[in-house]
């Protein structure tokens, strides 16, 4: 094969696998479960309802699962792991603490072929995550709730402002984690 | 104000909003360049350096050309085609405004193969071609501390790697002297290539800690007198030696109390009291930081390699979101990071003219034997706390936190208490209740290092 035809393979196979795999998910909001007076509304078919299951931290610092209904997910895996995970960001609604210590959105969301979810969150400010405990409980809570609810994601990885980070303090960040069970309450 | 003048408002500072653009430092003079948040317009970056920028709309991509290099990127895509192989960008190319964006890292990634680098993208950017680099200056400092290797007129952290009589520092973009440094008390000399300054250092001097200042933007490196006393440890050392990490440190505040206390105080004072109660128990110990020092948390593990200690301790105080959360709990390595990363990290960092394959599997097999010899650390430790009065028992558990990656001898970290927590905070400021928590915890490290496995686990230095 000739650089040039080797280079065109190359482009074609780019163009397909951005479009495939790593095309950015376009931002959109977390859907929420629509109020009484809308679900009343005769002219819209209400929507099927699926469950999501989240991850907060308690007050025993572990993880508590809370399973949360919401109108059906995107089956692309980046649409639906940015909207789970901007359903964990809406925050519990069980009582539980946040998984964040600020306001975060989610800017970007990449699977690679190995399974891999990357998310980028908007970078905390200045000494916004304190404490080990604070950052395992935000790592994990997002791990366990994208792999929880998105098939074939093994790991994710933790980005923020665009960037790799090699920690918030404590944890190793550096790279994609896999979820972890022992870290949720029975 | 009504809902419908709010709005207004939002929609007027909007539309009053002008395109923020950033101005670029080039070999032609500053080009103002497109620019939302710490995104940058990458066809116009890749335009400055000559390159010619054409899209493809067949394939959705843009292609740029610069003498025999060729880059193709696809906006929506974290990939590009540099030269013919496909290559992952640090992060996604983005369409806004018109304009094809990404990261300054991601510009870096492509500026780079085309042969010219963009730097200073925290303050005021620079692109440049890779032949000239950021004019750097060094000399030496003395102060109280220590002397101090200045390294002014860049605002990068380098990444440090140790080597015998030198110091290593590996900064994002090329470097050039302005000057030639000339040897001057524990410096012996300064060479640059590339991305690398190399410090070569007198012998018996060691790098203390680093950080990094502003105006004007600096990195400062400190040298320890205690460098001598270090070799001095190995060489006569017939016990083992406790390394005692103080967590945070200078810039690093760590967690805050109730009343603004800052964590890296009461883990200096708690370690400091710690490695007193060893010595008193006739262990050598030594802290990696004597008073408010930044110190990066691979240097911790590194400053225990070094000394081939046998037991590495790093004190901690916890937050929490969960308001609720309180009690002590101990850490040891996760064992998912016990990869052939966490190798390369202990290598770096204790590299030597000796480091090679050998090196690796020996430090493979002493890492494997360390993480039940970590275990068994951290279970006598929380045994002990937990034998104190009103201590809230969060157990033995494991994480990758990155100050236990490549520590070459059984390691454990100690969250000591929940400083988000008031009533537990008001206890951990007491100095008596941090006399009664170094005395458990140097109780447990005492036990084990006396214990038949401590004796039996193998490190890098006494691997057969």
């Amino acid at each position: 094969m000739s650089t040039r035809r080797s280079v065109a393979a190359v482009q074609t196979l780019l163009a397909a696998v951005a479009a495939l795999a790593l095309l950015e998910c376009r931002a959109r909001p977390a859907q929420r479960p629509q109020s009484q007076a809308e679900q009343a509304a005769p002219a819209v078919p209400p929507a099927a309802l699926v469950k999501v299951y989240l991850f907060f931290p308690g007050d025993d610092t572990l993880l508590h699962r809370e399973i949360r209904d919401v109108p059906e997910l995107s089956t692309a895996g980046t649409t639906r792991i940015r909207s789970v995970v901007e359903e964990l960001l809406a925050g519990s609604q069980s009582g539980l603490a946040p998984a964040f210590p600020w306001a975060a959105t989610v800017e970007a969301v990449f699977v690679d072929r190995s399974g891999n979810a990357f998310v980028d969150f908007t970078a905390p400010p200045a000494d916004a995550v304190q404490g080990s405990d604070t950052e395992i409980m935000l790592a994990y809570a997002v791990v366990n709730t994208v792999v929880a609810n998105c098939a074939g994601v093994e790991r994710v990885q933790l980005l923020f402002g665009g960037h790799e980070v090699d920690t918030l303090g404590h944890l190793d960040l550096s790279r994609p984690l896999a979820a972890r069970p022992q870290l949720v309450a029975p | 104000m009504s809902r419908t003048a709010a709005i207004l408002l939002v929609i007027a500072l909007i539309a009053g909003t002008p395109a923020v653009a950033v101005n670029v430092a080039t070999p032609h003079g500053p080009v103002e360049v497109f620019s939302r948040g710490d995104l940058l317009d990458l066809v116009a970056l890749l335009r400055l350096t000559g390159a010619q920028v054409a899209f493809a709309p067949a394939a959705g991509s843009y292609t740029a050309l610069l003498a025999e290099h060729e880059v193709q990127f696809t906006p929506g895509g974290s990939l590009a085609v540099v030269d013919g192989r496909l290559t992952p960008l640090p992060g996604p190319v983005r369409t806004l405004e018109g304009h094809v964006v990404g990261s300054a890292a991601t510009a870096v990634a492509l500026l780079d193969p085309m042969g010219w680098t963009l730097s200073g993208t925290e303050g005021e950017p620079r692109l440049y071609p890779n032949a000239s680099g950021e004019r750097i200056a060094v000399e030496l400092v003395p102060s109280a501390n220590g002397p101090l290797v200045v390294v002014r007129g860049t605002a990068q952290k380098p990444r440090l790697v140790a080597g015998p009589g030198q110091m290593t520092l590996q900064f994002g973009s090329p470097l050039e002297l302005t000057q030639p440094a000339h040897p001057q008390g524990e410096l012996l000399g300064v060479d640059v290539h590339e991305n690398t300054l190399t410090l070569r250092l007198a012998p018996g001097v060691e790098v203390a800690s680093t950080y990094s200042l502003a105006d004007p933007p600096r990195f400062v490196v400190r040298l320890a007198a205690a460098g001598t006393e270090a070799r001095g440890e190995l060489a006569e050392r017939t016990g083992p030696l406790v390394v005692v990490d103080p967590g945070h440190g200078g810039d690093d505040q760590g967690a805050r109390g109730p009343g603004g206390e800052q964590e890296k105080d009461i883990t200096l004072a708690v370690s400091r009291l710690l490695v007193q109660r060893l010595q008193a128990a006739g262990i050598a110990a030594r802290l990696t930081r004597e008073s408010d020092d930044t110190l990066a948390l691979v240097e911790r593990t590194a400053l225990a390699n070094r000394l081939k200690a046998d037991v590495f301790v790093s004190v901690h105080l916890n937050a929490s979101p969960a308001k609720g959360a309180r009690g002590a709990e101990t850490y040891f390595m996760n064992a998912d990071a016990t990869d052939a990363q966490a190798a390369q990290a202990a290598e770096r960092e204790n590299a030597t003219a000796s480091s090679n394959g050998l090196e690796l599997i020996l430090w493979d097999l002493a890492h494997v034997a360390n993480l039940n010899a970590s275990s068994q650390l951290a279970g006598t430790i929380q045994g002990q706390l937990n034998a104190l009065h009103g201590i809230t028992d969060r157990g033995i558990k494991q994480a990758p936190f990155v100050v236990l990656t490549g520590a070459t001898m059984p390691a454990a970290l100690v969250e000591i208490g929940f400083l988000s927590n008031p009533d537990e905070a008001q206890r951990l400021l007491t100095p008596d209740f941090q006399a009664e928590i170094a005395s458990a915890v140097a109780q447990a490290i005492t036990s084990y290092v006396r214990s038949p496995q401590a004796a039996a686990t193998p490190t890098v230095g006494q691997a057969p």
